[in-house]
């Protein structure tokens, strides 16, 4: 009766037109929008001022003033030089081919390290936040182990570990491994109590609530800790590549040193910085795959 | 108004003369940080099948603690609660089993903000077992259509109104065929004009299914607009003090709100709430869970 005035002659007239059938503009028209009013507001204009001051005080401290203890490191035009240059006097630049070399044995080292410890992560990570037994069996063991610094498990890493690749693979697991537990865990804790009793009343069992409700309850913590756990996983690995391992962007910036070619340092780590922003980026990426509804919810209105 | 065609036909359910609770001297004590608090006193309450029985009282008088013994979320300390004659909780069976028989619609709303509409009201059959996904998903999408959700039928809950979502819910818990519909004050969050369509919103539905009703809230008129009865609760500890039979005719309508028998019902209840909210604003009593 009364109800039904809100358009559902509509609704129960044709069930497809219902879903998707909505004019307005086209995709390219909203993008060229989005364009035209981003370029309106400061930020764009603020983001280059921000990069050009930056720049032309690093070249001016190390190159162009040449100011006491900077005069030694290499300043933006030598490092692009080399880094574009055909025929680099260091011996590394992106037309040679041990650039990609160091560059693949990193991202090698980083997708399995990562890839084990989102799996594991996230698996004991939901198991505590879903079975109150499992957290008080683990929970005080994960928060000792978790402060302890990465580095110092570089000699019984060696140790436990043959071969100059599993232990560093196992320190960049390990690393983020931790922050993936702890994320996963706060995402579970962190669903409304009362998802969980609409689940029950709606007739689920255990293994229902589990996965229409825990699982994607969590996810979006799940999604900010793996960004987390990717810095990390970084961070880790360089450090385990200087202490051990052949090639990789931390062996090549410690061999630079050793060497005395600073110029390849900071290539180095220009790449790193690089790197770890494309790896953010597909986290955040696949992130927005997973959960549409997010996406939908938060961009929607 | 009631349209035959509508498909509520939950596999070996009929909605008639089912949904029959009967509380029995039923208490409730807390025990927060080794303080005894009596929510609910020797409460005893009978509600009869089809009927919408509304509960009205002070904020944190107990009316939730009630709810949630019912649906199986809180233990109960001493009493029984029979639904159609089988015993829910009592002394041996502190904690009711939770289940599709009762579903709740909860205060802040509870649609799983990961499911598009369609998928949060297929939820119930497909866990249950009753129905495959496809035609989970068929069926729901026949029953938000007749609800007037046709067209939100694929949002996500947070992309359609609170007052969509709300009614989705309802929708959500009335595809199971309950004997029993929980609503802890479900439209407390809301203006007073989209109240007012979800009211009528609600009593359509009912009309339709005639399923029992136990409604949570404090706004008297609602609870006499909506209801068959009116149980006005003490303050802590809770406690029936008073009940109000609702004698308006169904199909109700907004337009029975300027009636003079409604204005009669509520004058006849006011004091009565009044009274136990001053008590309660006096007492200073915190909300329990």
């Amino acid at each position: 009766m009364y109800v039904k005035q809100s358009g559902t002659p509509l609704a129960t007239a044709g069930g497809p037109t219902a879903a998707g059938g909505r004019g307005g503009p086209s995709r390219s028209a909203i993008l060229l929008y989005r364009w035209r009013r981003a370029l309106r507001e400061p930020t764009p204009y603020l983001m280059l001022v921000g990069l050009t001051l930056w720049f032309a005080s690093y070249y001016l401290f190390t190159e162009g003033w040449e100011l006491p203890r900077f005069e030694k490191l290499p300043g933006p035009v030598e490092v692009v030089t080399e880094w574009f240059s055909p025929d680099p006097v260091w011996g590394v630049s992106i037309y040679t081919e041990e650039y990609y070399r160091h560059i693949l044995a990193s991202c090698t080292r980083i997708l399995i390290g990562f890839c084990i410890a989102t799996t594991l992560g996230v698996s004991v990570g939901l198991m505590m936040g879903w079975s109150r037994v499992f957290k008080d069996y683990t929970f005080p063991i994960l928060e000792t182990l978790r402060p302890i610094p990465i580095l110092a498990w570089v000699p019984l890493a060696i140790l436990m570990f043959s071969g100059t690749e599993t232990p560093v693979i196992f320190l960049t697991t390990l690393a983020s491994f931790y922050v993936t537990v702890l994320n996963t865990l706060l995402g579970v804790e962190s669903i409304d109590k009362s998802y969980f009793r609409a689940a029950a009343c709606l007739g689920s069992k255990r293994h229902h609530i589990f996965w229409h409700v825990v699982v994607p309850g969590a996810m979006p913590y799940i999604f900010t800790g793996l960004q987390i756990s990717m810095g990390v996983a970084w961070f880790s690995l360089v450090a385990a590549e200087m202490v051990s391992g052949e090639f990789g962007l931390g062996y090549l910036i410690v061999t630079s040193y050793v060497n005395v070619t600073y110029v390849t340092i900071v290539i180095g780590m220009v790449t790193l910085g690089i790197i770890g922003y494309i790896t953010s980026a597909m986290i955040r990426k696949t992130g927005d795959i997973l959960m549409e509804w997010r996406v939908r919810t938060l961009g929607g209105r | 108004m009631a349209n035959a065609a509508h498909a509520y036909d939950p596999p070996g359910k009929t909605a008639a003369k089912q949904g029959h609770i009967s509380i029995r001297n039923l208490s409730k004590v807390y025990d927060p940080e080794g303080v005894n608090i009596t929510a609910v006193d020797d409460c005893s309450l009978e509600i009869q099948p089809g009927e919408v029985c509304m509960i009205v009282g002070p904020s944190g008088c107990g009316k939730t603690t009630l709810l949630n013994a019912i649906a199986g979320f809180h233990s109960i300390s001493a009493g029984e609660i029979f639904l159609d004659g089988e015993l829910l909780c009592g002394p041996k069976k502190p904690q009711a089993s939770q289940g599709a028989d009762r579903v709740v619609v909860f205060q802040n709303g509870a649609l799983f903000p990961w499911k598009t509409l369609t998928d949060n009201v297929a939820y119930g059959p497909m866990v249950q077992g009753l129905l495959s996904k496809a035609q989970a998903r068929e069926k729901a999408r026949s029953m938000l259509a007749d609800a007037g959700l046709g067209e939100v039928a694929d949002k996500y809950p947070g992309e359609v109104s609170s007052g969509m979502a709300r009614r989705a819910e309802i929708v959500r818990a009335l595809i199971n065929g309950p004997k029993v519909l929980l609503l802890d004050e479900p439209y407390r969050a809301m203006d007073a004009l989209t109240k007012s369509i979800m009211h009528e919103a609600l009593l359509e539905m009912y009309d339709r299914t005639k399923v029992t009703i136990f409604f949570i809230t404090h706004d008297l008129e609602e609870s006499i607009f909506l209801g068959d009865r009116v149980v006005v609760m003490t303050t802590r500890p809770c406690r029936a003090k008073k009940i109000v039979d609702i004698k308006i005719p169904r199909p109700r309508d907004y337009r029975i709100l300027h009636s003079e028998e409604f204005r009669q019902l509520v004058a006849e209840t006011k004091d009565a709430v009044h009274e136990e909210a001053t008590k309660a604003f006096e007492a200073g009593e915190r909300e329990l869970a």
